[in-house]
């Protein structure tokens, strides 16, 4: 089975600090990843790169069997959603307003929206279940709301590789589930994730596998079982093992996913 | 705790402020409103033209009396038509550099062509008063000029490393602007007329339509048919662009390149509107913050309806401007500050939820 986003030995740094480091990793056909990793240790920038925003230094991005440098930005576009993890609009757009941003890749310089942009509308609402939200102003929606709308915006590309940041970030935790439950719905649909995730918890069950990337280690990637292993995770994480006096109350650490 | 009251008001007052209306009607009836604003603007003034005879010439070419002819044709309708296209232009130029801006205070001057302006229109008035071209006096051309030019300048100092930060464009807009406006007192200094020219440069700086020729008018609107279809295609880019540049570019848009060109559109529109009208503030800041609480924030669906409504304005403001004080004429500028300033404010504290209109 080919692999729809091969990362080969692909090396960034922004002016000061290095970021990867000849990182080689791939994500197969149908996949649905996790990326894990410390505050600052890359997870954005590898999502960045990997939509084409960034240019690597060295190495080599694919995607399917195409090699990333070598496609237009629109291209791209109709293959690839990088769903931010803050989306900042002035004015009040209503979430269908933004919605049809994502289909800027499809449309001619003077062109405006067809039959087949509406209907690609339409079920990228329905998919991240923000059909109902449609007619209300972005910025007056709450963050679980803005959420399912940016991951709508995302849709509309009718991407084939969904590139989440941190979706769950500032959720509360009904929220946070029904985030999950969107991630396997859009899954079973045939749309392939790769999302940055912060919370460890969530990542069992739903997510097939995980790539750690960590300024202390090099990149790994397996199966949740595989990485998420206490020993690993506290050097990825530079976290030491929590005390046997404060282990009962205290708030989650890596050390508690041992699987 | 905050957030969620800030959030709470906004939706509050969300009932009013997103009511968006169908854009067919709208644009019919401000293109009505354009009409009655012309038709009041030909019959009012000194000389009172009556409608029916106005109506009976175009119509049926019945004769006019040649004071009447020469008054409705040589100097009320190239005004009228020139205060609806510097109205129109204005405005659009607001809307783009809005856009642009992600900012609703931003003005057609933001980026520093006024300053420019106000360089070129001392130059012109102090060396070259004589000196026209096409019906334009040295005093416009050079001010149309000097604001391209500042805009440059501007645009250049501003691009650092391939890309532009919005915000330094912003700040080099204001601080060139600034620096050319007061080194236009050096050129003063020079005049010769002691005051006299400074009297007429002030009365052009405060924004006067005037009477031009039709040579003029025909120029502008020359520059006006290519500027408007370009803003269209821009419009659509201006909406993708409200999602940040890194979203924009994401989705396939040439950030850089579309910025380039909504500056020089915005600015054409500006230095078209300034070489007819000197400088006249709060129309390009107002029409499309108006339009914007009506219809929404689509700039496809805005464009036409700040054109419209930007012509409309501008053409009764100068109305207004010529007859209540007649026969002595009040700079339509000045007007304009007094009913636009308090209106800017009113508008200032209703949007004050952040993210305006």
């Amino acid at each position: 089975m080919s692999a729809c986003l091969t990362f080969d030995e692909v090396s960034f740094s922004f002016t000061q600090a290095k970021v990867l480091e000849r990182a080689s990793f791939s994500l197969a056909q149908g996949s649905c990843t996790a990326l894990i990793g410390p505050n600052g240790g890359g997870k954005t920038t590898l999502l960045r790169i990997a939509a084409g925003l960034l240019t690597p230094a060295s190495g080599r991005i694919l995607l399917g069997n195409h090699p990333l440098a070598s496609m237009r930005r629109r291209e791209i576009a109709h293959e690839v959603a990088l769903v931010p993890q803050q989306l900042e609009v002035p004015f009040s757009f209503t979430v269908e307003q933004i919605v049809e941003q994502g289909r800027t890749p499809y449309l001619s310089l003077f062109g405006g929206l067809k039959m087949r942009d509406r209907h690609a509308m339409e079920r990228a609402m329905e998919l991240a279940d923000a059909t109902p939200l449609r007619h209300r102003v972005y910025n007056e929606l709450s963050g679980g709301e803005r959420q399912r709308v940016k991951i709508a915006l995302g849709l509309a590309q009718e991407p084939r590789l969904l590139l989440l940041d941190e979706p769950t970030q500032n959720l509360d935790f009904g929220r946070q589930m029904d985030l999950i439950n969107l991630i396997r719905s859009l899954h079973s649909e045939g749309i392939y994730i790769f999302a940055a995730m912060h919370d460890l918890t969530l990542i069992p069950g739903t997510f097939s596998s995980v790539v750690l990337i960590s300024p202390f280690e090099r990149l790994r990637q397996g199966s949740p079982e595989e990485i998420l292993k206490s020993d690993l995770l506290e050097r990825a994480f530079r976290c030491s093992p929590p005390r046997p006096s404060t282990l009962q109350h205290s708030v989650s650490t890596p050390s508690e996913f041992a699987l | 705790m905050e957030a969620e009251i800030v959030r709470f008001a906004a939706r509050e007052e969300a009932g009013s402020s997103s009511a968006r209306l169908p854009l067919g009607p709208v644009i019919a009836v401000l293109a009505a409103a354009l009409v009655i604003a012309i038709v009041l603007a030909i019959t009012c003034g000194a000389v009172l033209i009556p409608l029916e005879s106005v109506v009976a010439f175009f119509l049926h070419s019945r004769p006019l009396a040649t004071d009447q002819r020469t008054i409705l044709l040589d100097v009320r309708l190239p005004r009228i038509v020139a205060a609806a296209m510097v109205g129109a232009a204005l405005s659009v130029a607001g809307l783009l550099f809005q856009g642009l801006f992600r900012n609703p205070l931003a003005d057609p001057y933001v980026i520093g062509s006024s300053g420019g302006a106000v360089l070129g229109a001392s130059v012109g008035m102090v060396l070259l008063p004589q000196v026209s071209w096409m019906g334009f006096s040295a005093i416009a051309l050079l001010a149309f000029a000097g604001s391209v030019a500042t805009i440059a300048v501007v645009y250049s100092l501003a691009r650092v490393g391939g890309t532009t930060q919005v915000v330094t464009l912003l700040l080099a807009g204001f601080a060139v602007s600034t620096m050319l406006s007061y080194s236009s007192y050096f050129v003063e200094i020079l005049d010769r007329d002691y005051g006299l020219g400074l009297r007429v440069l002030a009365s052009w700086l405060h924004g006067s339509i005037g009477v031009p020729r039709w040579t003029q008018v025909g120029v502008v609107g020359l520059l006006l048919l290519i500027a408007f279809p370009a803003s269209a295609v821009l419009a659509r880019r201006l909406n993708t662009l409200a999602l940040g540049d890194e979203y924009a570019q994401q989705l396939g848009v040439k950030v850089e390149s579309v910025r380039i060109a909504i500056i020089i559109v915005g600015s054409l529109f500006a230095a078209v509107a300034v070489s007819l009208g000197g400088l006249i503030g709060f129309v390009g800041l107002i029409v499309p913050h108006l339009a914007r609480l009506v219809m929404g924030p689509d700039h496809l669906r805005l464009l036409p309806v700040t054109a419209l409504t930007g012509a409309a304005f501008l053409v009764l403001t100068d109305t207004l401007a010529r007859t209540v004080m007649a026969p002595s004429e009040l700079p339509v500028g000045i007007l304009m500050a007094l009913i636009g300033g308090p209106f800017f404010l009113y508008l200032l504290r209703r949007t004050k939820r952040g993210y305006g209109a």
